[in-house]
C-alpha cells in the first residue's frame, strides 16, 4: 500500500468524479431542477422584460445572459462543496473522508476540481438555453470565457470554503446559503468602472471583464492587464484565505467533537 | 494474493515492527468547555493494544467509548496525552497514521447508500490510496461473498435492511486494507444470525488476517465471544482492563443460590447474626431460595454457617459469571436478577 507519487492521487480523483457523477445522476431530480429552476427565473425576468420594458431588455440583454452564467456557474461550484459537507456529515460518511491518508485536503481540493468542472457543465447548458430562448448572439471565444470564467468562480469557491468551514462548525449555515446567494446577484452586476474598489470583491470584476468579452469580443489579451492581474490576485486571494479558514474551521470542530455530527 | 483473497501488500504494514503496539494511547483527557461548566468526556486514559488482537471496549452510555476511538483516530483533538497507531502520532501525522488504521464509525450509516456494494468498496480503497487492480476486485469480490452479499453486490444499498448495510460497511472498511481496524458498535441493530456471522468475520480477521481490532460494543456475548481483552470504560475513565477469561474470573463462584427448609422469615431471623447476607429471598411454605455473595474460598464456611444456623440445605448452586455480571458490577449497575444459576442449565 502506498500513498506516494501520483497513481493513487489519480485514482482519488477518479473514484470522486465518479461518485459525484453517479450520485447527481441518481439524484437526477435534484440535479435537473436546480438547471431548470435558475432558467425560469430568466425565462420569466425575459419575456417578462420584453413586455414591460424592450428596449431596457435589449440594451442589457448581453449583461443579463453572462450574469445568470456567471450566477449559476459560481453558486453551484461554491455551494457544492458546503452542501456535499453537510450531506457528508448527515450520511455518516464525512469522518470516513477526514481519515484519508491523502489528506483531507487534498480530498475537498479534488471534490472543488469536481464540482468546478460541472458548474462549468450545468454554466454552458444554462448559456445553451438562454441563447436559445433569446436569439441573441454572444462570442463564445473558450480564451476568454474558460479562463476569466474559472477566475471569477474560484474567488467564488473561497468563500465555499469558508461556509463549508463552518457548516463542520455550526452545521446549521442554511441562512448563510440564501445571503450568499443574493450577494452575488449584486455583484455580477456592480458598478465597477464607477467603483472600482468593488473589483476586490468576488465576482464582480470577472463579471464586468466576461459581459466586454462576450458582448463585444473583446479578446483576452486585449482585456486591461491590470483587470486581468487583480482578477487572478482575487482569485488566488480568496481561495487561499477560503482555504486556510476551512482548515482553522475543521480542526475546531474536531476539537469540538463536532466532525461528523449533525 | 494469500489464502483470504487479499492482495499481497496489504496488511499488517511489512514496515511496522511486530513489536510496536498496534495502538498507543497516553494519558489522553478530553474535557470541553472551561472553567466550571467544563464537561470531562475522557481522563486519564491509557491503553495499549499490541498486534493482532482483538480488543473490546465495554462501557454505558456516557462512558467515553466513543470518545475514545475517535480520540484515537485524530478525529476528536484530546485535550492531553497522545495517541499512536503503530508508531506514527495520530493528531501530529495523520495522514501517515490513517495508511494503518480505518474504522466503522455509524454502522449502517458509514456508507452511501445511493451507490452499489462494489462501488462503495471501489470508492472506499481509492479514498485510501489504492489504485484499482483486478487483483484488488478480486479481493473486494471476496469481501462481499465472505459477507454474504455477492448476489447484492450491484444493487443500490437504498433497498437494503439496516444488517445488509452495516455489512457493507464493515466490507468497506476492510476494503481500505488497514492492518487496525476500529468498530464501533459493529452489531447494533442487527438480528441473532447476522450478529453471530459478524462476530465470525471479526474473529477472523485477527487470526486469518492478521488484522489488530479495536471494537466497541453494547453487545457482550459479542465482546466475550470475540475478544481476547476487554476494557471496560466508566465516566470517562477505565475501570478493568484484562483479558476477557480473567476478568470472568475475578467473579467467578463467588454468589450461590441456596435452597433451605424453612419459610422465609424464619430464614432471614437466623441468618440475622452471621455472616451471610441473603438477598433475594423467595419461596414460601417448607423451603426458601436466596442468593448470597460469599469471598473466595470460603464454601466451606458457607456451609458451617448455615448448619450452625440450624438451616438443612436442599440445594446451593454457584451462579456462573459472565462478562455482563463483570461489566455490571465494575459499572455499578444492579445484576443480581440477571445471574444464571449453573444448575439450571443457562449455556452461553
Amino acid at each position: 500500500m502506498s500513498t506516494a507519487g501520483l497513481g493513487p492521487t489519480i485514482a482519488l480523483a477518479r473514484a470522486v468524479a465518479y461518485k459525484s457523477l453517479i450520485l447527481r445522476v441518481r439524484y437526477a431530480f435534484n440535479t435537473v431542477t436546480n438547471l431548470v429552476t435558475i432558467y425560469i427565473f430568466f425565462a420569466l425576468l425575459f419575456f417578462g422584460g420584453r413586455e414591460v420594458a424592450p428596449q431596457a431588455l435589449n440594451d442589457s440583454l448581453t449583461g443579463i445572459i453572462v450574469g445568470f452564467f456567471l450566477i449559476l456557474t459560481a453558486t453551484v461550484a461554491y455551494s457544492d462543496l458546503s452542501w456535499e459537507l453537510i450531506r457528508e456529515a448527515q450520511w455518516g460518511t464525512l469522518e470516513q473522508l477526514y481519515m484519508s491518508p491523502l489528506g483531507f485536503g487534498r480530498v475537498v481540493t479534488i471534490k472543488t476540481v469536481v464540482n468546478l468542472l460541472v458548474a462549468f457543465v450545468f454554466g454552458g447548458l444554462l448559456l445553451g438555453a438562454m441563447l436559445l430562448t433569446t436569439g441573441e448572439r454572444l462570442v463564445l471565444d473558450p480564451l476568454v470565457v474558460l479562463p476569466v470564467g474559472l477566475l471569477a468562480v474560484c474567488s467564488a469557491v473561497g468563500i465555499g470554503y469558508i461556509l463549508g468551514g463552518l457548516a463542520l462548525v455550526f452545521k446549521r449555515v442554511e441562512n448563510i446559503f440564501q445571503l450568499v446567494q443574493f450577494s452575488f446577484l449584486g455583484l455580477v452586476a456592480a458598478p465597477v468602472d464607477q467603483a472600482p474598489l468593488l473589483k476586490l470583491l468576488p465576482l464582480a470584476l470577472g463579471a464586468d471583464l466576461l459581459r466586454e468579452g462576450m458582448g463585444q469580443g473583446t479578446r483576452l489579451w486585449e482585456l486591461p492587464t491590470g483587470d486581468l492581474a487583480l482578477l487572478a490576485g482575487t482569485a488566488v486571494g480568496y481561495l487561499v484565505v477560503g482555504y486556510l479558514l476551512f482548515g482553522v474551521l475543521s480542526r475546531k470542530a474536531r476539537a469540538d467533537g463536532q466532525l461528523g455530527k449533525y | 494474493m494469500n489464502r483470504n483473497g487479499q492482495p499481497e501488500s496489504v496488511v499488517p504494514n511489512g514496515d511496522v515492527s511486530g513489536e510496536t503496539p498496534a495502538v498507543s494511547i497516553r494519558d489522553l483527557s478530553k474535557r470541553y468547555g472551561s472553567g466550571s461548566s467544563a464537561i470531562t468526556a475522557l481522563e486519564g486514559v491509557s491503553i495499549e493494544i499490541p498486534q493482532r488482537s482483538v480488543v473490546g471496549l465495554l462501557g454505558p452510555n456516557g462512558a467515553g467509548k466513543t470518545t475514545a476511538l475517535k480520540s484515537a483516530l485524530g478525529l476528536v483533538l484530546p485535550t492531553e496525552g497522545a495517541v499512536s497507531v503503530l508508531g506514527v502520532d495520530v493528531v501530529a501525522a495523520p495522514d501517515e497514521a490513517y495508511r494503518h488504521v480505518g474504522a466503522m464509525l455509524e454502522g449502517a450509516r458509514n456508507v452511501y447508500w445511493r451507490l452499489t456494494p462494489r462501488e462503495n468498496l471501489r470508492f472506499f480503497a481509492s479514498l485510501q490510496g489504492l489504485t484499482q487492480t483486478d487483483e484488488r476486485a478480486a479481493y473486494h469480490d471476496r469481501l462481499l461473498e465472505t459477507l454474504g452479499l455477492a448476489d447484492r453486490a450491484d444493487d443500490s444499498l437504498n433497498d437494503f435492511s439496516r444488517g445488509m448495510k452495516q455489512k457493507v460497511a464493515l466490507a468497506a472498511t476492510l476494503a481500505r486494507e488497514t492492518p487496525v481496524v476500529f468498530l464501533d458498535e459493529p452489531t447494533l441493530g442487527l438480528d441473532v444470525e447476522a450478529t453471530r456471522a459478524l462476530r465470525r468475520r471479526i474473529r477472523s480477521l485477527a487470526e486469518e488476517e492478521g488484522r489488530t481490532v479495536v471494537l466497541s460494543s453494547h453487545d457482550m456475548d459479542v465482546v466475550q465471544s470475540v475478544c481476547d481483552r476487554v476494557i471496560i470504560m466508566n465516566d470517562g475513565r477505565i475501570v478493568a482492563d484484562d483479558p476477557v477469561e480473567k476478568l470472568i474470573d475475578v467473579f467467578r463462584s463467588r454468589d450461590y443460590r441456596i435452597s433451605v427448609e424453612g419459610a422465609p422469615s424464619t430464614v432471614r431471623r437466623r441468618l440475622a447474626d452471621t455472616w451471610v447476607s441473603p438477598t433475594e429471598l423467595s419461596g414460601g411454605g417448607e423451603t426458601t431460595s436466596f442468593a448470597c455473595a460469599i469471598p473466595d474460598g470460603s464454601f466451606y464456611e458457607l456451609s458451617d454457617t448455615l448448619q450452625a444456623a440450624d438451616l438443612e440445605v436442599v440445594t446451593i448452586a454457584a451462579m456462573e459469571p459472565d462478562l455482563e455480571q463483570a461489566f455490571l458490577q465494575l459499572t455499578d449497575g444492579d445484576d443480581r436478577g440477571q445471574r444464571r444459576p449453573v444448575a439450571s442449565g443457562a449455556d452461553r
